[in-house]
């Protein structure tokens, strides 16, 4: 009698688990819902009909010896196969993708080669520079102001393969060594640390941001005062990067001269 | 080694010291008097490092290290998990003067030995294992926190001693010494709270490093302890083990309820199993507002590292951690239920409607806690959706939703335990109407203001979210949990009993749910490690220094899940090989005869005792 009135009540509450599985599966399909999610919305209404039937369920014989150890053992395998195949239903990212930000960072590390690249690089953009610095030089003494601008404008695109990389390379420096979790640049990142950097280039020079990135201590940012005396900024990155990813690094931020954005005017400290 | 350092780093730190007492001492010794020798070896040791990593064929040298980093975990979760339930039984039994509570200390006070031997076993062989296969960053570590590492050595020898102490003198320091048995025993704990903050400070600098100012060895040492995460997860770690140790207990007692032949072992180990579960309930309640500390020191420390956890690769974890700790919540409630039905016969019909209700809203606050914030779906999926957030369940995913339905879990798993405690019983006090009328009250108006709070946290800054209301909801869930516990005990004290408690009637599925609390558990504490691992992505230090070994990538969640389940069946092969060895001698000993009295906690005992029959009972 027992028996079938948990039978009963078995497919009574299945039943309920399952209509309200379709009615979640239904509404999630109508509201654009990933299919994985959809998958989840079932299985999550079926859970609470196993433990709605669980509550009412009647007293099981008694296993003994060996049978109840076996019996344990089925249990946990069963635990461990639904956490199991719960975690590999869901997304998994790859690997891979990690593996290969790994690579991008090692790569100087693990080819020398690649360090020669990166001072051939900073060398073709100084000599450049120079090169620019001495066309205006003689334009402003010929009077042609107008035509300064034009020819120095003229001098960076004739240097954009060798600058342009290695500030590409320095954009790379900016992503790899997570500097936008204290600083905001093009209206993303934290802030709370540090300052936005989108007009930094034209509140310092080369020298100083390499100054301020070897040794932090150096400069302070007008208005953060108590994250400079709690030493916000690590003193990590002479450490942690090559002299040549710093430069790299340093040729982008000088880069940044977006005057509609107040960054900070920086302090020298010391 | 997002690899070794990965999970095991999680452990670096409390693997680097377990190796055995002796050994310890010895090196403890030889570094007091001969500093100088010690710290020359040092330095001439790390000008001559030259290899980074070493490998191990087949396994690999990251499997390995969270193989037994991980059993190392689980174990000194246990140690210093069960010591604290012994102390609180033994306090009970004190206080109640009931003396099957102190029985019960004891008894898992026997265990301790036994696993002590087995933790520090696998510390030393995590030790080697770090040493020789992440040499490079083993040497870091050493320079950094060399001195805390004499401070744990001097922990772990007076926690050896104070066991010796509080074991092997049980029996001696009873009547007027019973004071200062319990002495050792707050002093045993204690150092084992040491024994767990020190190594947690190495684990933690891993995460959270911090930029260390001038002073000498011991005060860098001190600097670097002192980093962000080290608190939140010392409080996260310790009402964890209070749980692992109490859901240990019920699972021990499930499985030697499910292997009961006698009525008398069924009796026993059913009210074994009613206070492990009632500890392990009890330790559970306030750890998500542990985890919630925590998870908000992660991201002021570092937002990047906060995203990599919630909202990042790492976010689907979250949904599995959802799902174990709804399961834990539906497991402990159930077996509360469970009680009510079989130990208090005639009582079901009576909770009946409030089960079914509590059990509804547990699994609506489920579903609401294992809603992610955004939605892990290709483009084309999520421009069918309209973003990565839903459109309607996306607010379920923020954190004032997260909150308002863990606070919701709490109030209604501890409202199943206040069920239980009144199941069977009548109140005889003439202010009881009126006192069950204010709690009842007290109960509708707590889990409205949590909800409306809860909503109007969408609407306030979120630095008034976090600092206010997610502290106001924590505040109401404790305010209902200090009232009622007193307001009841008082209630129940004078209460006559309608339905007498019976013992040993739990049907075997109690046992099983006792089991799936304990697995439920184990699973994570293990994925949690791994979380917070990954969390480091390719940094063995956060930072500061890279992964360089070919196990520096994160593993993917399936495979992780696997392992996880591979370490928490070796786990309970472990212990249950601890609690076969600590038994042995026990089994030579009579069976009590029948008729003989029985010490079960009597009908004034406190909640805790679930209102046994009286002490001294026959039975029959």
């Amino acid at each position: 009698m027992a028996k079938q009135s948990f039978a009963k009540s078995i497919l009574k509450k299945t039943t309920v688990g399952i209509v309200v599985g379709v009615i979640l599966v239904v509404a999630a399909q109508a509201t654009h819902f990933p299919p994985v999610f959809q998958i989840m919305f079932f299985l999550y209404a079926m859970l609470g009909s196993l433990v709605f039937i669980l509550l009412d369920a009647p007293p099981m014989n008694r296993l003994e010896g060996v049978k109840a150890v076996g019996a344990l053992v089925v249990f946990y395998l069963l635990l461990s196969g639904l956490y199991i195949a719960g975690a590999s239903i869901l997304p998994q990212f790859d690997p891979e993708d990690e593996k290969g930000k790994i690579e991008k960072v090692l790569k100087l590390r693990r080819a020398q080669t690649e360090l020669g690249k990166a001072d051939e690089l900073i060398a073709r953009a100084k000599q450049l520079d120079e090169r620019a610095k001495a066309i205006t030089k003689q334009l402003s003494s010929l009077g042609a102001d107008a035509k300064v601008e034009v020819a120095s404008t003229t001098s960076a695109a004739g240097g954009g393969a060798a600058s342009g990389d290695l500030v590409a390379l320095g954009k790379e420096q900016w992503e790899l060594q997570e500097c936008y979790n204290c600083h905001k640049l093009y209206g993303q990142g934290g802030k709370k640390r540090g300052p936005e950097m989108d007009n930094i280039g034209n509140l310092m020079t080369f020298e100083q941001l390499k100054e301020k990135i070897i040794d932090p201590k150096s400069w302070k940012a007008e208005g953060f005062d108590k994250d400079y005396e709690k030493g916000k900024m690590p003193d990590k990155y002479k450490d942690l990067m090559f002299p040549q990813e710093i430069d790299a690094l340093v040729a982008f931020l000088v880069t940044l001269k977006d005057t509609s954005v107040n960054t900070p005017k920086p302090i020298k400290m010391n | 080694m997002k690899s070794a350092d990965q999970l095991g780093s999680a452990t670096i730190g409390q693997g680097m010291n377990r190796m055995s007492g002796f050994l310890k001492f010895g090196s403890f010794l030889a570094l007091l008097f001969f500093p100088a020798l010690a710290m020359a070896a040092g330095g001439a040791e790390t000008q001559a490092m030259s290899v980074e990593y070493r490998d191990v064929p087949g396994i690999g040298s990251r499997n390995l290290i969270w193989i037994v980093a991980q059993q190392h975990l689980l174990l000194a979760g246990f140690v210093l998990g069960v010591p604290i339930f012994a102390w609180v039984c033994e306090v009970v039994g004190w206080k109640t003067k009931e003396p099957r509570y102190d029985k019960l200390a004891k008894e898992f006070t026997k265990l301790l030995t036994s696993a002590y031997a087995t933790t520090a076993l696998f510390g030393g062989i995590l030790l080697f294992l770090l040493i020789g296969l992440y040499p490079k960053l083993m040497a870091y570590l050493t320079d950094m926190f060399f001195p805390s590492f004499l401070v744990y050595c001097l922990l772990f020898l007076l926690e050896t001693a104070t066991l010796y102490m509080y074991w092997y003198g049980w029996d001696y320091m009873q009547g007027n010494k019973k004071t200062f048995h319990l002495f050792l025993g707050f002093l045993l704990n204690l150092f084992a709270l040491g024994i767990m903050a020190v190594p947690n400070s190495w684990a933690t600098f891993q995460a959270s490093p911090v930029v260390l100012g001038e002073g000498d060895a011991w005060a860098r040492a001190w600097m670097a302890m002192q980093n962000p995460t080290w608190m939140p997860v010392n409080i996260h770690r310790l009402i964890a083990n209070v749980v692992l140790g109490g859901f240990i207990v019920g699972a021990y007692a499930g499985i030697r309820y499910l292997l009961a032949v006698s009525r008398e072992e069924r009796e026993h180990y059913d009210w074994m199993g009613y206070v492990g579960n009632f500890i392990g309930v009890f330790g559970m309640l306030p750890l998500p507002f542990a985890g919630y500390w925590l998870m908000r020191e992660v991201y002021q420390y570092n937002q990047q590292m906060g995203i990599t956890l919630m909202g990042g690769f790492l976010a689907w974890l979250f949904i599995l951690q959802a799902m174990l700790i709804g399961v834990l919540f539906l497991g402990a409630n159930y077996y509360f239920w469970m009680g009510i039905t079989y130990r208090i016969p005639g009582s079901e019909n009576q909770y009946k409607k409030p089960v079914m209700a509590m059990l509804i809203v547990l699994l609506l606050c489920l579903g609401i806690w294992m809603t992610p914030h955004s939605l892990v779906a290709s483009l084309a999926e999520a421009q069918k959706m309209g973003g990565t957030h839903h459109p309607l369940l996306g607010v379920f995913g923020v954190m004032s939703a997260k909150m308002t339905v863990s606070n919701i879990m709490i109030l209604v798993t501890f409202m199943s335990f206040i069920m239980y405690w009144r199941a069977g019983k009548q109140e005889t006090a003439g202010w009881a109407k009126a006192a069950k009328a204010i709690m009842g009250g007290l109960l509708v108006i707590a889990g409205i203001a949590v909800v409306v709070l809860g909503v109007w946290g969408y609407f306030v800054p979120a630095i008034i979210r976090i600092n206010y209301f997610s502290v106001a909801q924590v505040l109401i869930v404790l305010f209902i949990m200090i009232t009622f516990t007193p307001l009841t005990a008082v209630l129940m004290k004078s209460a006559k009993t309608t339905t007498e408690m019976v013992w040993g009637k739990m049907p075997i599925r109690a046992g099983y749910s006792l089991v799936l609390n304990a697995v439920m558990v184990i699973l994570l504490m293990s994925l949690m490690g791994y979380a917070r691992s990954s969390s480091r992505v390719h940094w063995h230090i956060y930072g500061v220094m890279r992964d360089t070994s070919e196990y520096a990538y994160s593993p993917a969640l399936g495979y992780a899940a696997a392992f996880m389940s591979l370490n928490t069946f070796v786990f309970c092969l472990i212990v249950a090989f601890i609690f076969w060895v600590a038994t042995l001698g026990d089994k030579a000993k009579a069976q009590p005869p029948r008729g003989s009295t029985v010490g079960i906690p009597g009908h004034s005992a406190p909640a805790m005792a679930g209102g046994a029959p009286r002490a001294g009972e026959k039975l029959e």
